[in-house]
């Protein structure tokens, strides 16, 4: 071990101290005592008493639960389906030169910059009996339809408002991705002749790679903890349509059941860290 | 026309539409803004106020005290982008390039954290803030330190940058230390630069984030004058009525900073970098 | 602090005399019009000990928004106390539950917070509510609270025997419906079920010719407020007596959903879901012309439509074998984590007199809940607004035979979404109201047995 390579060292940990600081106070401890809360009947106000695994089997044997579960897969599923294409697509798109560029890039961004709640407020409005799109449809002389109110469009009436929401991100991440991948890889590329399709998936796909793994890995976590769309636009209704664990959640929370509330949390941990691991495992980086 | 210059014009008629679609919803939320509550509601609907008033606003900035919650909000916000910008692409560097005992540990203990929805913490980190502001009086429970401290670096910005700064080549770095520079020149000189428009996606995603956040704002402050703006809106809900028209006029009036921000950090970096690099691709 | 000993102990020293001499006016500032008082009781108690004078500061929470009734009562209280600064926070409805269970749990409570009662059976049951018997030695203001109070509400403050809470607002339906339109088409005003549906029958109206109808629509809510309505009116109930299995899959029960219902199947009534947006709309566009709900809505009306005065009046809720009603509304609560209880009891008695139970009307448009403030001539008068007459009336009887939900530990979680879903499924047509009404009675039972 060289002096040079301890000094290495050493300047790696003091650069993440600042970082593992607030993560291991502000994070780890707060996530250690839920952990065991979710192993106890803890109301908020009785010390907690342990009663093992019962709040996970009481949950995951609960049909309501495991359809809460069920509509949060639907939801991650059609939202990272739809998001990141959309946002790469968007991204090449707008990667040309031309006129109004950051006028059409600040348009994409605009609903990243909008709280959820007001999304899902505005979003809310127009999926209204007499909303814009309802209205847009009959225009052409197409029925309108209780979206919200009817079990079988509710969830993609949600999912839409949240990719009109999101791909913006994607689209911005993109955006600063394809800038940093070297000129000079597709100059020599269209040198050996490669024509427009190959230029995509010999030089700017496998440039972007770290930055699909970050998009769909951030975007999984995320989509998974989906609960201000819910909760503004459905309640988790009609009858269980929409909901999902965070809600699960958040119920259980306002009625002080913090044990089983813990615990819904900790399953969907474990369901993250699973699907994270097998992201990092197949398509991450050999290092 | 070629068939070029067609495509060029079908390109910028798909991208109007697709923008109109993107930005009709917020007409709808200005134009509410500038309606009487009377016509809020009225029907059929109108598209465009008339009559138009700024009642709404004056309402928003003399009901609240507006001009707190959006110093509150710059000062909290701009605080947990700076510590975040510098503190995490700190960290990210040294996750995507120093090798050090535990590093791989370390950073997927910190990806687990994200995991976890931020609700089940809520308890025992205010129980944390409030033991804080008991025994020491300036920092805990309704304070800026509070309501930055939390936020201060965030995993998610650690993941961003780390992942920027993979495609850092890792012979720029050797050469550089193989000259004599040191870690923290190489920081300043070599990976700053580079890293600049991952950092200012970084700043952009980090301001949007606590500019919009409610959840703990909401919990960590209990004095009217501590609050930031997304808590102090929502005070515009009566118990059983909500009154749209100041809400939509809080809105925009809370959103107007942010879309400045990132007017100016999307034109200074992204787009200065990218105006010369990459050309019709895909 | 010496500085204010002297008047404080004067002034409990009136207290001590005016109260041992049997039910005069209360210590009020001399501006203030005189109340009526309770009927002297003969031997009253007086309150435990002279009233302890070290400076404090008590926090008080507030979900009423921008038309709260208690911040404007601040000033007026520290005149009178004068060692006690309140400190007010203000929040939304929304954030005041999540807020205080936090603050709660993370041992930061306030003093006294707004509560609604349909939180209480989750808030009693997990012990987070002081015993306000204790504080307060079962006397407000110089009577003991159940005379204050009707027998409903005074029920509705208890759990297990002892005062959880002090009622500020209750909330009780009433129907409201478009008297213009009744007149137009010559409709008496409906006093039973079947009134009630051939009323929403001659009302419809199909303006768009699509063959259903789009207007002039009875509201039908899909959830437990509302059908709990009909269940009470149809003479069931929610729990057994004694609170340990479902009660809602009666006979009763279920042909009180069936009624519900029927205004969706006839095409009388419109559901009233999340695609509706907010009621203001239905009102103003004459999409609804009934609707179903609390004395708060008579100040929505007045500020969100008021070019509709004279149109919309208030009327007894029809009902089938007796009246009836959820009794719910807000409640004054104080921790057993709040840190100044004595002080705490000081402001909800000063928030409990007539003076600022009228704000609670005059302020927020919602209904006091003191035998005193209901009695006061504010609230009786003729309302233009409601075409002359004093709505108000009908719903301090619709108080008098109003039920509250049953005080339960899973109560939260048995109203939504248990027993919310039944009624939504059977309303939006999934199956029948006994199936429903059975199911949701099985989940109810497994989570009355926890």
């Amino acid at each position: 071990m060289t002096l040079a390579r301890l000094r290495r060292q050493s300047i790696g940990y003091a650069l993440i101290a600042p970082a593992m600081i607030t993560v291991v106070v502000f994070l780890l401890i707060p996530i250690v005592l839920s952990a065991y809360w979710s192993f106890t009947d803890y109301n908020g106000v009785r010390p907690p008493t342990w009663v093992g695994l019962d709040n996970y089997t009481t949950l995951l044997t609960s049909p309501r639960f495991q359809r809460s579960i069920w509509n949060t897969i639907a939801f991650v599923v059609l939202g990272m389906g739809l998001g990141p294409p959309l946002g790469l697509a968007t991204a090449l798109l707008l990667n040309r030169a031309m006129r109004f560029r950051g006028v059409f890039r600040v348009a994409f961004f605009l609903p990243v910059m909008t709280s959820l709640v007001v999304v899902a407020t505005i979003w809310k409005m127009l999926y209204n009996e007499n909303g814009l799109i309802n209205e847009i449809l009959r225009l052409f002389s197409l029925p309108g339809h209780n979206w919200l109110s009817d079990p079988n469009t509710a969830l993609p009436a949600i999912v839409v408002a949240s990719v009109w929401q999101g791909f913006g991100f994607e689209t911005v991440v993109f955006l600063a991705a394809l800038g940093g991948i070297p000129r000079d890889y597709y100059d020599a590329a269209r040198v050996d002749g490669a024509g427009r399709w190959a230029l995509f998936r010999h030089v700017t796909l496998p440039g972007l790679r770290p930055t699909i793994l970050f998009i769909y890995i951030i975007g999984i976590i995320g989509s998974f903890q989906v609960f201000d769309q819910i909760f503004v636009m459905t309640q988790g209704g009609p009858v269980n349509a929409t909901r999902t664990m965070v809600f699960d959640l958040y119920d259980k929370f306002n009625s002080l059941h913090l044990g089983e509330a813990s615990a819904v949390a900790y399953i969907l941990f474990v369901i993250l860290a699973t699907l994270s691991w097998i992201q990092f495992r197949f398509f991450g980086e050999r290092d | 026309m070629t068939a070029r210059s067609l495509r060029r014009v079908a390109l910028y008629v798909g991208l109007v539409a697709a923008a109109l679609v993107m930005v009709a919803p917020f007409l709808w939320t200005v134009s509410t803004a500038l309606k009487p509550s009377a016509d809020v509601f009225a029907s059929p609907p109108k598209l465009i106020p008339d009559p138009a008033t700024l009642a709404n606003f004056q309402d928003v900035l003399t009901l609240l005290p507006f001009d707190r919650y959006l110093l509150n909000s710059v000062i909290v916000t701009g605080a947990i982008v700076l510590l975040n910008v510098i503190f995490g692409t700190m960290a990210a560097y040294a996750f995507a390039k120093l090798r050090f005992p535990g590093r791989n540990l370390i950073f997927a203990v910190m990806l687990l954290t994200l995991m976890v929805p931020f609700q089940v913490n809520l308890i025992p980190l205010y129980a944390i803030m409030v033991r804080l502001k008991e025994a020491t009086g300036i920092i805990g429970a309704d304070t800026y330190f509070g309501l930055i401290a939390p936020s201060a670096v965030q995993v998610f910005g650690i993941f961003l940058m780390r992942q920027f700064l993979r495609s850092i080549p890792n012979e720029i770095l050797e050469n550089a230390r193989v000259d004599g520079a040191s870690e923290w020149r190489i920081l300043r000189s070599i990976v700053f630069p580079l890293a600049t428009p991952g950092m200012a996606t970084l700043a952009i995603f980090t301001f949007i984030a606590a500019w919009n956040d409610f959840l703990w704002p909401l919990i960590v402050t209990s004095s009217d004058d501590m609050r930031t703006l997304p808590v102090g809106l929502a005070l515009l809900a009566r118990k059983n009525t909500v009154n749209w028209g100041q809400t939509m006029a809080g809105t925009v009036l809370a959103a107007g900073p942010m879309i400045a921000v990132f007017l100016v950090l999307q034109r200074r970096f992204i787009e200065g970098l990218t105006a010369g690099a990459v050309k019709d691709v895909g | 602090m010496s500085r204010w000993t002297q008047p404080a102990v004067a002034l409990a020293a009136v207290a001590l005399v005016v109260s041992a001499c049997g039910g005069a006016a209360s210590p009020a500032p001399a501006t203030q019009a005189p109340v009526t008082a309770p009927p002297a009781s003969g031997a009253v108690e007086s309150p435990a000990a002279s009233l302890d004078t070290t400076p404090v500061t008590i926090t008080v929470w507030d979900y009423y928004g921008e038309a709260t009734p208690i911040k404007p009562a601040i000033e007026g209280f520290q005149k009178e106390y004068p060692w006690i600064t309140v400190k007010y926070e203000a929040l939304d409805w929304d954030s005041m539950n999540e807020k205080f269970a936090v603050g709660v749990a993370a041992g930061a409570a306030p003093d006294v917070a707004t509560l609604d009662m349909t939180w209480i059976p989750t808030l009693a049951s997990n012990g987070v509510l002081e015993d306000l018997s204790t504080v307060s030695g079962g006397m407000l203001n110089g009577a003991p609270i159940a005379e204050q109070y009707n027998a409903g509400a005074d029920e509705a403050m208890r759990y297990d025997g002892a005062y959880v809470t002090m009622l500020f607002d209750f909330d009780a339906y009433a129907l409201y419906y478009r008297a213009d339109l009744f007149e137009k088409k010559g409709i008496a005003v409906p006093k039973s079920w079947d009134e009630l549906r051939a009323a929403a029958k001659t009302l419809a109206e199909d303006t768009n010719g699509d063959g259903k109808p789009d207007k002039s629509l009875y509201q039908v809510w899909p959830d437990t407020f509302h059908y709990s309505q009909f269940l009470f009116q149809n003479g069931g109930a929610i729990l057994t007596e004694d609170l340990a299995a479902a009660a809602f899959n009666s006979q009763e029960g279920v042909s009180a959903l069936e009624f519900n219902t029927s205004f969706i199947d006839d095409g009388s009534g419109i559901y009233w879901g999340p695609d509706q947006g907010d009621q203001m709309a239905g009102f103003k566009d004459g999409t609804l012309a009934m609707f179903q709900n609390g004395p708060y809505m008579m100040g929505v009306l007045k500020s969100g439509a008021p070019e509709m005065a004279g149109m919309w009046k208030v009327a007894t809720a029809p009902f089938s074998k007796q009246p009836g009603s959820y009794l719910g509304g807000t409640g004054l609560g104080i921790p057993v984590a709040a840190a100044h209880k004595d002080a705490a009891w000081l402001f909800v008695s000063y928030m409990l007199r007539p003076e600022q139970q009228i704000g609670v009307y005059t302020y927020a448009g919602a209904a006091p809940a003191t035998n005193a403030a209901l009695d006061s001539p504010e609230l009786t008068k003729a309302d233009p607004y409601f075409g002359g007459e004093a709505p108000f009336g009908i719903f301090l009887d619709a108080m008098k035979t109003a039920t509250h939900f049953p005080y339960v530990q899973s109560w939260a979680e048995i109203q939504t979404p248990t027993m919310d879903d039944a009624v939504a499924a059977t309303l939006l047509g999934q199956g029948s109201a006994k199936d429903a009404l059975d199911a949701a009675a099985e989940e109810t039972n497994a989570l009355l047995k926890k």
